[in-house]
């Protein structure tokens, strides 16, 4: 082994970790979920009661969420060699009797919810069970392995062995990864830039705050390695400007992986260094659109620019930029560490590996899952999220968020793919489904994601600035009672006219609600037109 | 030193922001989070660091949805109008405090202390409907939860 070896160098740092861990491995773990939804329901009071209370035989671990909103906020209890325990929607009068359990001890077997046991979970493993703050924990359950592979092998290795997984990126655009590394990495120009993508502004999705505060080591890695592969030595992270706990778990992340020697001069004994920054952004859906997040990040207005050039060709002030989504980069890690073979046995052939969907709406358990690519939205909903609230009728499903459009249940057997689910506007975007029921209409939703695309356009494409509102206009006439068919097509010519003039994937999928829900819901839309 | 003035601020933002259009945001989100909006001078004066002309300043931050160019009131209270939100009462959140606090979406309550506003989604679709008092989210929201925390705004 030479001394720049960097699988030798994670196994010192491994040791380092194991040694530090060793100190509690006689006490109880109690591990508190503690994320930006939990936060919203007690689980800050939670925290300080539990600071308060825990006997000096427990020692607490703060974790980010394990996606089960539905169960926030949720502590988990293991006593040195025995079963785990999980108590959900905790409030501070229950942390008596967490206390209590922990000193007591118990014998109960864990059980496998349907919720997490209906999962397949790469970029979600070990979410909610692992120190969102202590790099050790990411290292002891094999967290780097990815990277350390990555960078005894050549950039040209990496990107081949990403290539042969089939990924694509998980940010809604479904670019093949290996081949926005590989074609950034072929122009002769420098420096070139990486960056993280973790803006998320879609409605109705929130996945990423999800990894950045649950997994943030993993993203590290997945960046490092994706950085790595590209040839870039500067690369930035770019949260959403309300995502606070989420910047905050990411600059943490950042510094110990720094002092850690995992990034920054020298990653892990070689010669390859890496610098990050965080970028916050500042609102609005379009932001998350890469050419409009690099004028942001220049310090201009939040308007999309005309490709080409690509990002990969000419991005951040004008040099070659990779502009990856966090749960691509988990996917990354979980590519190198476990290699191609492993990931494409997830998914099937056309369609490899895991998805993270945000669940919510009218479904009994809601939060935030990984299936494997393929799976269907019946099992999504009902499997996983147990169906709607009190039983109700299931009207349809918004999936994708407001640049898609809206399902009816009679296409609960759909499966999940990269891109496009159905031609009337459905696609699998960044991966939201929203389970609406009786309480609500079509119509309305419609409405709804109509509004937000008209409210967020940012002008820059007039038939966007003004065909967005125009679709609110009529869909108000219809909804007032006061429309006719008139009405329903000028829904469908402004849908075609905004999609096939417009710069970037706002205005060419502004018509996805409209565009379903007439092909979808004709008797709800059209009676409307009576 | 005070960043009350235009002297002042100058004299910050020369401090923590280099002279580069990049800084625009990193600098309009300091001058937000100092007065918890955009003053029209305050704009100028990023502007003459930077070297970015005013109109191109205001131009920049009116086009993102988080930065503020209106002073709010005292207090902001933003209900979820996102679909999850609403489905699961979002709506009467939003109906109760408009009738409670006498305002209309976006306005502030005549003494100044309460602006009404809406976020089409506070990310936490899982723990819906949300509603936010200043910084703080609140999940799992009603209308008695909600009032409880407009009872309880510490005026101190």
């Amino acid at each position: 082994m030479t001394p720049n070896d960097p699988t030798e160098a994670l196994d010192r740092l491994r040791v380092r970790a194991n040694s530090r861990a060793d100190s509690n491995a006689s006490k109880t773990r109690v591990v508190l979920q503690l994320d930006h939804s939990s936060s919203a329901v007690g689980g800050g009071e939670v925290l300080s009661a539990l600071m308060d209370a825990l006997p000096d035989s427990a020692y607490l671990v703060v974790a980010g969420s394990d996606g089960a909103s539905f169960q926030a906020p949720k502590v988990v209890v293991t006593p040195p060699g025995r079963a785990t325990k999980s108590f959900q929607n905790v409030t501070t009068l229950d942390v008596s009797e967490i206390v209590r359990q922990v000193s007591k001890g118990f014998d109960e077997h864990g059980d496998v919810e349907p919720f997490l046991g209906n999962q397949h979970r790469i970029a979600l493993d070990s979410a909610g069970a692992v120190s969102a703050t202590d790099i050790d924990e990411y290292v002891l359950r094999g967290g780097y392995s990815g990277l350390a592979r990555a960078l005894s092998i050549s950039p040209e290795a990496v990107i081949e062995e990403v290539k042969e997984s089939g990924l694509r990126g998980r940010g809604g655009a479904y670019f093949p990864a290996a081949l926005k590394w590989e074609g950034a990495r072929k122009v002769e120009k420098s420096p070139k830039y990486l960056v993280v993508n973790s803006e998320e502004g879609e409605p109705g999705i929130f996945k990423d705050r999800l990894l950045m505060e649950a997994v943030p080591y993993r993203i590290l890695e997945g960046m490092t390695i994706a950085a790595y592969a590209t040839g870039v030595e500067q690369a930035f992270i770019y949260i959403n400007a309300e995502a606070e706990l989420s910047a905050q778990r990411m600059q943490n992340a950042l510094d110990q992986a720094r002092g850690a020697g995992l990034l920054g001069e020298g990653i892990l004994g070689t010669t390859y260094s890496l610098n990050v920054e965080i970028r916050r952004g500042a609102g609005g859906y379009v932001c998350g659109e890469e050419t409009t997040l690099l004028n942001t990040m220049e310090g201009y207005r939040r308007e999309p620019r005309p490709r080409p050039p690509f990002p990969t060709e000419s991005g951040l002030w004008a040099m070659p930029t990779v502009i990856n989504n966090p749960e691509t980069l988990c996917s990354v890690s979980f590519i190198l560490a476990n290699g191609a073979d492993e990931f494409k046995k997830i998914g099937s052939e056309a369609a490899t590996g895991t998805k993270i969907v945000s669940l919510s709406g009218s479904v009994r358990r809601a939060g935030v899952v990984e299936v494997p690519m393929g799976t269907t939205l019946r099992q999504i909903v009902f499997d996983i999220g147990g169906g709607t609230q009190d039983s109700r009728d299931l009207i349809g499903l918004a999936v994708g968020g407001p640049s898609s459009g809206v399902f009816p249940p009679s296409m609960l057997d759909t499966p999940i793919a990269p891109g496009q689910l159905h031609e009337a506007g459905v696609m699998l975007g960044a991966g939201g489904v929203i389970a609406l029921d009786d309480r609500t209409t079509i119509p309305a939703v419609v409405r709804s994601l109509a509004a937000y695309n008209a409210d967020e356009s940012c002008g820059k494409c007039t038939p966007c600035r003004e065909g967005t509102p125009r679709m609110v206009d009529a869909l108000d006439r219809l909804i007032g009672g006061k429309g006719s068919s008139d009405d329903i097509d000028e829904l469908l010519e402004l849908a075609e006219v905004v999609g096939a003039a417009s710069l970037c994937g706002l205005g060419q999928a502004a018509g996805g609600p409209i565009t379903s829900a007439i092909h979808f819901f004709k008797q709800e839309m059209f009676s409307l037109a009576e | 030193m005070t960043t009350a003035d235009q002297k002042g601020l100058r004299a910050v933002l020369r401090e923590k922001f280099p002279r580069d259009h990049g800084q625009l945001l990193p600098a309009l989100h300091f001058v937000q989070h100092e007065y918890r909006y955009l003053p029209d001078w305050a704009m100028e004066v990023v502007g003459w660091h930077l070297g970015i002309p005013a109109s191109e300043v205001y131009g920049a931050a009116t086009s993102y949805t988080e930065l503020l160019t209106v002073q709010p009131g005292r207090h902001v209270v933003q209900v979820c109008t996102g679909i999850s939100c609403s489905i699961n009462g979002g709506g009467n959140l939003l109906e109760s405090l408009q009738s409670s606090l006498g305002v209309g979406l976006g306005e502030t309550t005549t003494d100044g202390r309460i602006t009404l506003g809406e976020t089409a989604c506070a990310f936490m679709c899982g723990v819906a409907p949300a509603v936010r008092l200043d910084h703080d989210w609140q999940g799992r929201a009603t209308v008695e939860s909600v009032n409880r925390l407009l009872r309880d705004i510490d005026e101190s």
